[in-house]
This record gives structure tokens, C-alpha cells and sequence, in this order.
């Protein structure tokens, strides 16, 4: 018993590491959906390129991680207005599989791209933190570990403040619940939905800037993520905040519970037995919204 | 959006339509007879078998997303499980190459009417991603499961089907490339024959009114559960046979052979030849084969173009291919066959 109290708290501690970038991965994907009730495939690549555009301005600036961390951002909120001027804009009010295979064809597009000019071996992205390693009780962690929950909850923290504080994020609000209503009263849709966009796909570009040091850095490194995205997203509720931070702690402490005491592989058996189950059983997710309509 | 009245207009009715529709059978007989003697090379005869069993895919998932409506993004885990069943009932249970076939088929389709179990609840996003996840738990089992399916290492030396021997005439091995190829070509022929008669059956225009409007067909009697379940036993029914015929064509099998890519890979072929219209699939299916084989020597760029090609059909073309061909020929004032209720084009 003894030796398996520091297992397990080492387990939850890499469970939340994971956790975190979880849910700074899937929190664009949710507010997408929120307002506009469409997918974003390229998300993972957003994720992506966000990684390598924070790997590559680590280098420029001699190992800053804070120039890093911007330019992460900044490749994101590019990125997501791209993708809403290219695609979602042109699109609106189309039949909506149609947006859901572009941005498809996106990732591909994105994927290789990446893949022709960056190559497959994996990067290795230092940042100054990935090496100070923390011990307590038994337990190890870097510093990074800490820095990408630190950011977790203090990103997720402003994002809460501006949704339910600020004028835009009430007028956001909004929009995710009556798109019509919120049109009536006076509400800019085009300018708030390329908004939606350019805070989910900055998120996405910051969760590649944790991710890269954690993870493997590879042009696959977003898609690896991706796929446990899309069921965390469906296990908190489509559209849902809360529960996409919820389910996408979970999935991470699942996950690192499974590398640990059965083999790495079930992890995604669980994850995606837990969302058919969830599909089948209750697919308004875990906090339940009023969203009938869709399932 | 849609003129699904276009039953009576477009298809081609009555001793002519009969006439035009064996005319085009022979002509499609007779293209696959001729083709592995135009492709000589072993390289390209291979690229014909991978051709036809495309085909299958592309036709199945069509059958499922273009009239059906349901979108499917795990189509490669059902040619998946076609191929794992089939294979481990040859090589470890030494079962006959025919008989592993049909349980390989019905075992796809089973899965299928598991997945539609979900698609009877849900609807766009969530069936994409219920299906996203069947496919990536098959895959994961796929590769876990290391008793039966030996894991990443994959399965080894399977075995062409047996010969085929009729009295009177040559021994017909399955061994030879040529022969293979006429197989399975003479197989999707069969399976696009039966489909495209689904269609034009009531079968189709209760599938397309379910893809067009659940609530509308309801009140017309038309029972949408029932027909999603049919919709995707039969479209993974046919991709287990795929799968089937791909296993036992290469002689090696691989879980990243069904890894969700592949399912994107089908669904560009269904997009770009244009969903809702076989014929369509049939084309997407030839052209996403042949064209990045011509490209191979640019390397990871056909990849890149590929998925150029899928964005941009899916902004600009949104009948694909088949669509834009359609309407060329309307113009020319021409009959097009084998098109009903596109709401596409």
C-alpha cells in the first residue's frame, strides 16, 4: 500500500498534466460549436502548427518561451480566421456536412504540408522548463508540468471572465443561444463568429505551445490529440464549457490510469467506449443542455 | 434544393431504357475484360485489383452518406473487420477462402447494424463522430488483440482463394494477377448492379426521403430506423467484402491498413465523384486510385493535392464530379440515366 499511494498520486498528477492540454485542445471545438453548431477538422492542426510556430520562435529568441507562447497564439488566431473567411463564411446555412468534409480536406491539406516541409522525424522542443524536475514525497514532475496547469486554469480562468463579464462575451452568449434573437437585437454575427474563431483557434495554438514540450513534436502531434478532442467535446456536451473542462480532465486522468495499470493501447478503447456509451445513454453529455434538438 | 420527383424524367423508362441499360452492361464487361491486356505491367495490374476494390468502398459509403444522408466517418473499420475475419478464418481455423468470405461480409455487416444503432439517435455531428470513434476503438482492437490478429506485426502469407476449376475448361487460379483482378471486378460489377437497382427500387426513394427529411417521410410511413439499419448493413456489408478481397490481394495485413485516414481517403472519393449518384462514387473511386499512382513521383505532394482536391470540390462542386458532368450534359440537352432525386446537383 505504501508504494502504491506515490503511483497513484504521480498517475493524477500526469493525468491533470494531460488533462490541461485536453482541454486547451477541445475548448476552441466547443465554442465553435457553441455559436455556429459546426465542426472544425483542421482544429487539430491549428494544434499543430501552434506547436511549431511556438518551437520555432523558441529558437529565434534563444529558448524564450514567452515569445514562444505569442506566436503560438498569434499562428492560431490566424489560422482560425482563415479557416472561418475560407470555409465557414462561404458555407453558412449550407447543408452541414459540407463544411465538415472541407475543413477535412483541410486537415489533409495542413497535415502533409507539414509533413513535405518539416518532415516526420520528431522535434525536440526544450523549453526552459522542461528539465528542472520537482520532487516531492516519491512523486516527480517538471516544471513544465506545472507552467501547462498554471496556464490551463489561468487561460481557462480570463476566457470565463470574458464570456460572462465583458459585453462581447455576453453578446457571444447570445449568439450560441438564439442566433435569430441575438441578430434582432443589434448583434454583429459575421464579426462575432470570426471572434468565436480567433479565440477557439488561438486556444488550439496554445495548447500546441504546452503540448510540444510534453509530447512528442511531430506534424501528427495535433491529430494524435485531435480524435480524444472530438469525444471529449461529445462526453462534456456539445457547445458545453464546464463540461468540456469536466470530461477533458477525465479523459486525461483515464488515460494516464490506463498507461499505468493496463497497457497503453486500452486507453482509447476506454475513452471511446466511455463516448459510445455516452452517445447511446446520454448524449446531451455530461452537464445536460438544452441542445435536444440535435440528437 | 432538390427535385426528387425527377424519377419519372431522368430514368430511362421502357424497352429503350432497357436497351441502353444492357448496352452499357456489355460495354462495362467488356472494359474489364480488355483492361489487364492494355495494363501489362504487374505494377499497374495491381493498381486495376486496388481500383476495384475502391470501387466497393466508394459505392458502399455512398449508399450510406449519398442516399442514405448518414454521414460515415468509420467506413475502413468495416473493411476492416471484413478483412481481419476472413483472414483469421482462413489461417488459424483453415476454414475455405469462400466460406471465411460470406462470414467476413455478414461479420461487417453486423458491425454496421451495431453502428446504425447509433445512427438511429443521432444525427450529422454526432453520428460523425459516434462513427469516428467505432472506427478508432476497431482499430485499437485491431492492433491490442494480439493473439488473434497479431498486433502491428500483422498476419503473413495469406493465401490467394483457391483455383477455380469447371470441367472443360482451364483451371482458373486466383494466384495469377489477371484472374484475381476479373474476381474482383466481376464482384463490384455484381454489387453495383444489385445497388443501383436498390435504388431505383421503392428501397431508394424511401433512403432519400429519410436523407432529405426524417419528420416528412414519418408522416408519409416511411419508418427512417428501419431504413438507416438497412442503409449501413448493406453499405459495410460492402466493405467487408472489400476487405476480404484486399487481404487476401496484398497477403499481408496491417491494422494502419483500416486506420480512420482510410475512411477520409473513401469519403474524398465519395465527395469529389460526387455523393448521391453511383456512378459518381464509381468515378471518385478510379480517379482518387489512378491519379496519385501517376503522381508518385512527387512524393508526399499527391497527398497535399488530394486534399486540396476534397476542399475544394466540398466548397465549389458540391454535386463533385459526376455533378458538374451531369449538368454538361443537360445543357447539351442529353438524358442522364441512373440519377434520381439528386439534391446536389
Amino acid at each position: 500500500m505504501l508504494d502504491l499511494l506515490p503511483i497513484l498520486a504521480q498517475q493524477i498528477i500526469n493525468g491533470l498534466v494531460l488533462g490541461s492540454i485536453y482541454v486547451l485542445a477541445t475548448l476552441g471545438l466547443t465554442l465553435i460549436f457553441g455559436v455556429l453548431g459546426q465542426i472544425n477538422f483542421a482544429h487539430a492542426d491549428f494544434v499543430t502548427l501552434g506547436a511549431f510556430a511556438a518551437f520555432f520562435a523558441a529558437r529565434l529568441t534563444g529558448g524564450n518561451y514567452i515569445f514562444a507562447i505569442l506566436a503560438a497564439l498569434l499562428v492560431g488566431a490566424l489560422l482560425g480566421l482563415a479557416i472561418n473567411g475560407a470555409v465557414f463564411s462561404p458555407l453558412r446555412g449550407q447543408d452541414e456536412t459540407r463544411p465538415l468534409v472541407a475543413t477535412i480536406g483541410v486537415s489533409v491539406l495542413l497535415e502533409n504540408t507539414a509533413l513535405a516541409v518539416l518532415g516526420p522525424v520528431p522535434y525536440v522542443f526544450d523549453s526552459p522548463y522542461s528539465n528542472q524536475v520537482i520532487r516531492v514525497a516519491g512523486m516527480f514532475f517538471t516544471v513544465q508540468n506545472m507552467l501547462v496547469m498554471i496556464v490551463a486554469v489561468l487561460s481557462i480562468g480570463a476566457l470565463y471572465m470574458f464570456l460572462k463579464l465583458t459585453f462581447l462575451g455576453k453578446a457571444l452568449r447570445a449568439l450560441s443561444q438564439d442566433r435569430e434573437a441575438a441578430g434582432l437585437m443589434g448583434i454583429n454575427q459575421k464579426q462575432l463568429i470570426a471572434l468565436t474563431f480567433v479565440i477557439g483557434s488561438a486556444f488550439a495554438g496554445l495548447a500546441g505551445a504546452m503540448l510540444g514540450p510534453v509530447l512528442v513534436l511531430t506534424p501528427f502531434a495535433g491529430a494524435s490529440v485531435i480524435v480524444k478532442a472530438f469525444a471529449i467535446v461529445i462526453i462534456g456536451g456539445f457547445g458545453n464549457v464546464e463540461g468540456t473542462i469536466l470530461a477533458g480532465l477525465m479523459i486525461g486522468l483515464i488515460e494516464s490510469f490506463t498507461t499505468q495499470f493496463l497497457t497503453p493501447g486500452l486507453s482509447d478503447i476506454v475513452v471511446f467506449g466511455i463516448l459510445l456509451l455516452m452517445l447511446a445513454f446520454r448524449p446531451t453529455g455530461l452537464i445536460a443542455e438544452r441542445r435536444e434538438e440535435n440528437v | 434544393m432538390s427535385d426528387t420527383t425527377s424519377g419519372t424524367s431522368v430514368l430511362p423508362s421502357g424497352r429503350s431504357g432497357d436497351y441502353v441499360r444492357w448496352l452499357s452492361l456489355l460495354a462495362c464487361v467488356a472494359v474489364i475484360i480488355v483492361l489487364p491486356f492494355v495494363f501489362r505491367d504487374a505494377y499497374w495490374r495491381g493498381i486495376l485489383t486496388i481500383c476495384a476494390i475502391n470501387i466497393l468502398l466508394a459505392i458502399g459509403l455512398d449508399f450510406i452518406f449519398g442516399y442514405a444522408g448518414q454521414l460515415s466517418l468509420g467506413h475502413s473499420a468495416f473493411s476492416g473487420i471484413g478483412a481481419y475475419v476472413s483472414t483469421v478464418l482462413v489461417t488459424s481455423f483453415g476454414f475455405n477462402f469462400w466460406v471465411a468470405f460470406v462470414c467476413g461480409v455478414l461479420g461487417a455487416g453486423l458491425a454496421g447494424v451495431l453502428l446504425s444503432a447509433f445512427a438511429v439517435r443521432l444525427k450529422g455531428h454526432y453520428l460523425a463522430i459516434a462513427s469516428l470513434g467505432f472506427a478508432v476503438i476497431t482499430y485499437q482492437i485491431l492492433v491490442n488483440w494480439i493473439s488473434v490478429t497479431q498486433g502491428p506485426l500483422g498476419i503473413y502469407g495469406i493465401p490467394s482463394p483457391p483455383s477455380l476449376s469447371i470441367p472443360g475448361l482451364p483451371e482458373i487460379s486466383f494466384a495469377n494477377q489477371q484472374m484475381y483482378f476479373y474476381l474482383v471486378a466481376s464482384f463490384a460489377l455484381l454489387t453495383y448492379i444489385v445497388l443501383r437497382n436498390l435504388i431505383s427500387s421503392p428501397i431508394g426513394d424511401a433512403l432519400i426521403a429519410v436523407r432529405e427529411d426524417e419528420v416528412s417521410a414519418a408522416s408519409l410511413g416511411i419508418y427512417g430506423t428501419k431504413w438507416k439499419v438497412v442503409a449501413f448493413g448493406v453499405g459495410c456489408s460492402i466493405a467487408g467484402m472489400a476487405g476480404c478481397f484486399y487481404a487476401s490481394f496484398i497477403g499481408t495485413l496491417v491494422p494502419d491498413a483500416f486506420f480512420i485516414t482510410e475512411s477520409f481517403m473513401i469519403l474524398a472519393m465519395v465527395v469529389i465523384g460526387g455523393r448521391g449518384n453511383l456512378w459518381g462514387a464509381v468515378l471518385g473511386a478510379v480517379l482518387l486510385t489512378v491519379v496519385p499512382e501517376l503522381l508518385r513521383g512527387i512524393g508526399d505532394f499527391r497527398l497535399i493535392i488530394y486534399g486540396l482536391a476534397l476542399t475544394f470540390v466540398a466548397l465549389f462542386l458540391p454535386g463533385g464530379l459526376s455533378g458538374v458532368i451531369i449538368q454538361a450534359m443537360r445543357r447539351m440537352g442529353l438524358a442522364v440515366s441512373g440519377v434520381k432525386g439528386d439534391a446536389h446537383v
